[in-house]
């Protein structure tokens, strides 16, 4: 079968090295998925689009994963995903049932990898097919709908609306490209920078500047928090695991990993809503909802399927429309176009054999984690404990490695680099939101041609509301997201005001 | 009504339509959250004194000052031995290393030389890497 070309001992190799190092980051609190692909990301480069993409997704289903490891044995997320999986886990892990807590957790983060690849894999070409069909006109209304997804979901909507526009203004710095239909044109470039920034800011040294150094800075200003040592870190040797547990939980997990799914499907929301959501579904419908947060089996389940669930979900708007689903896939743009391949509706018909490989690598790293840490568990334990003094100082060699080769030597992109590290922590002082920024950021220039091009032949902004019904739907989409988080917004604030009325009447 | 929202597109200045777009929403958004948010603005003075306060000076601001020092040092470096990557290689140990000294806590020789021998041998074999079998040219 020709199709299975691509399976060379190589690229099994990088998927299982990707898988190793990604559930190392993911396990270290500090580090995430999203830095562990931006740090590998130049490594890519001259592995071709197949084996770079082998290890990139390696790397993001073991970062994924990985967060489980500190969560449980220590109560602090390895990655802001696991964060509801503290609130079982640890529990566990004190009363000496580390083990058996870690090995649901990695039961769970099995099935909701597997699951929502099978929905990637039936979904992506479906909507891609889809799209095809799309012209400017809906191009433009569905980037603009990805935008509204993300703002509304935002901690505050009006600063992330506000951050996904300061993303596609900053991006529209430099030239308004020919080959894209643009007149050639330059505009906003600050004096004295018209050399650097001909084409703007590239987007891998921004996005490893924002991942990379800013998490660092952010670690740096609150001191280096100190390692865990070897001894605190309590496997419990006499807790057994037994796949009992998970009798009576397939719903459970068969709904938290598609709740984690359908949010890795919407545009920028990142993982911890995944397990949130999947946490709290978990938690309603449970016969004991007081049990949870108190080392219920079910809140480890449902938090770790829903995180896993996002990473197959996250890749269907990247492969079927060239959207990205969360921060990680935004870099894996990035990987793209180290390739010179354009992601896209037509990305799958183009590239049959790459779509296989991606789904066979996404396939056997979800196995290779799950051999991984269920047979390794109490060597992975020990990771949390490898000091960040020595490995933060050479992830900020390999962010610099990545800026200066990704255009082949350019010293401005290191800067750019540097500039978007600071911006980084300057945005969550600011709370501004990142993703949305990040969003904004890649698909600002695609918006700008959708936009011109559409009132350029239709010669009216009716256009965008009369073009078809898939416009129309759109819109009503839209419309929706904002009123929707508008009403959120609201509950939430009526909430907190009868919890103060409430803390007021003693 | 429909006259209302024609457009016709000047190809010579269409470049700034978008952009000017985007910093109309951008005023209008900002003005509504410095509105909204004056309070928290008229404050933020105390935040930044707080933040500046607490944080962990030497070793952010050390992190930005070593960062910039080895930015600026590495293409001169490299100019001495053009198209070797050399000044990649030489500067990065030492910033390493630098950088590995201000984040550790207790520093004391026997803890450093775990950190020191990560300072030479990770920039060596990145080095080695990318020179050779890469072939991507570092500076």
């Amino acid at each position: 079968m020709p199709i299975l070309e691509f399976l060379t001992p190589m690229y099994v190799f990088l998927i299982l090295a990707g898988t190793l190092v990604g559930i190392i980051f993911g396990a270290i609190p500090g580090m995430t998925a999203t830095m562990a692909v931006a740090v590998c990301l130049p490594l890519t480069y001259s592995l071709g689009l197949d084996n770079g993409l082998a290890l990139l997704l390696g790397l993001y289903v073991g970062g994924i994963s990985g967060g489980l490891v500190p969560a449980i044995l220590l109560g602090i997320p390895g990655t802001p995903s696991s964060i509801t999986t503290t609130f079982d886990g640890y529990p566990m892990a004190q009363r000496g049932e580390g083990e058996k807590a870690l090995r649901i957790g990695i039961v769970s983060s099995l099935v909701g990898g597997l699951i929502s690849l099978a929905a990637l894999f039936f979904f992506a070409p479906a909507l891609a097919e889809f799209a095809i069909k799309f012209s400017y006109v809906e191009k433009f209304l569905i980037i603009f709908f990805a935008l509204t997804v993300m703002a509304a979901l935002s901690e505050d909507m009006l600063l992330g609306i506000f951050s996904g526009f300061l993303g596609i203004f900053i991006s529209l710095i430099g030239v308004y490209d020919v080959t894209d239909g643009g007149n050639g044109e330059y505009r906003l470039i600050p004096p004295g920078l018209e050399y650097w920034l001909d084409y703007g800011f590239s987007l891998l040294p921004v996005l490893i500047g924002l991942f990379g150094l800013a998490t660092i800075l952010e670690a740096a200003e609150v001191g280096m928090p100190k390692g865990q040592s070897l001894k605190d870190i309590k496997v419990g040797a006499h807790s057994r695991f037994s796949w009992g547990v998970f009798k009576g939980q397939v719903t459970n997990l068969v709904r938290s990993s598609g709740i984690g799914t359908f949010v890795g499907i919407l545009p920028g929301v990142g993982g911890s809503a995944a397990s949130i959501l999947s946490y709290t579904a978990a938690k309603t419908s449970s016969k004991n909802p007081e049990s949870f947060g108190k080392g219920n089996p079910a809140g480890i389940i449902a938090s770790e399927s829903g995180n896993n669930g996002l990473t197959g979900g996250a890749m269907v708007p990247l492969l079927s429309l060239g959207i990205p689903g969360d921060a990680t896939t935004a870099l894996l743009i990035g990987a793209f176009t180290l390739q010179g391949v354009q992601v896209g509706p037509l990305f799958i018909g183009n590239n049959p054999a790459t779509w296989d490989s991606m789904i066979i690598a996404m396939l056997l790293a979800n196995i290779a984690m799950f051999i991984m840490m269920y047979f390794a568990i109490r060597w992975l334990a020990m990771v949390v404990a490898v000091p960040k003094h020595i490995l933060f100082p050479v992830i900020l060699m390999m962010c610099v490695i990545g800026a200066y080769t990704i255009n082949y030597g350019i010293m401005f992109d290191v800067w750019t680099l540097l500039i978007f590290g600071i911006f980084g922590w300057l945005a969550t002082k600011l709370r501004l939101e990142v993703a949305p920024f990040i969003i904004g950021f890649i698909l600002g220039p695609s918006a700008e041609i959708y936009f011109i091009k559409s009132l350029e032949s239709f010669g009216t902004l009716t256009i965008f509301f009369t073009k078809s019904w898939i416009a129309m739907l759109l819109w009503a989409l839209i419309l929706g997201s904002v009123i929707g988080s508008i009403m959120l917004a609201r509950r939430k604030a009526a909430l907190e005001l009868a919890q103060a009325q409430a803390q007021a009447e003693p | 009504m429909a006259d209302l929202f024609k457009v016709s597109i000047d190809f010579e200045t269409s470049h700034l339509i978008f952009p000017r777009l985007i910093i109309a929403i951008l005023l209008v958004l900002g003005t509504i959250i410095v509105i909204r948010n004056r309070q928290a603005i008229a404050g933020s003075g105390a935040m930044w004194a707080e933040t500046l306060r607490r944080m962990d000076k030497p070793r952010f601001l050390g992190t930005i000052a070593l960062t910039v020092i080895y930015f600026l040092l590495m293409v001169p470096v490299g100019d001495i031995w053009p198209n070797t990557g050399l000044g990649f290689l030489i500067c990065s140990i030492p910033f390493v290393a630098l950088i590995g000294v201000l984040y550790m806590h207790e520093r004391s020789l026997r803890s450093m030389i775990p950190m020191l021998i990560v300072a030479v041998v990770a920039p060596a074999i990145v080095w080695w890497l990318f020179t050779y079998v890469f072939a991507l040219t570092l500076p």
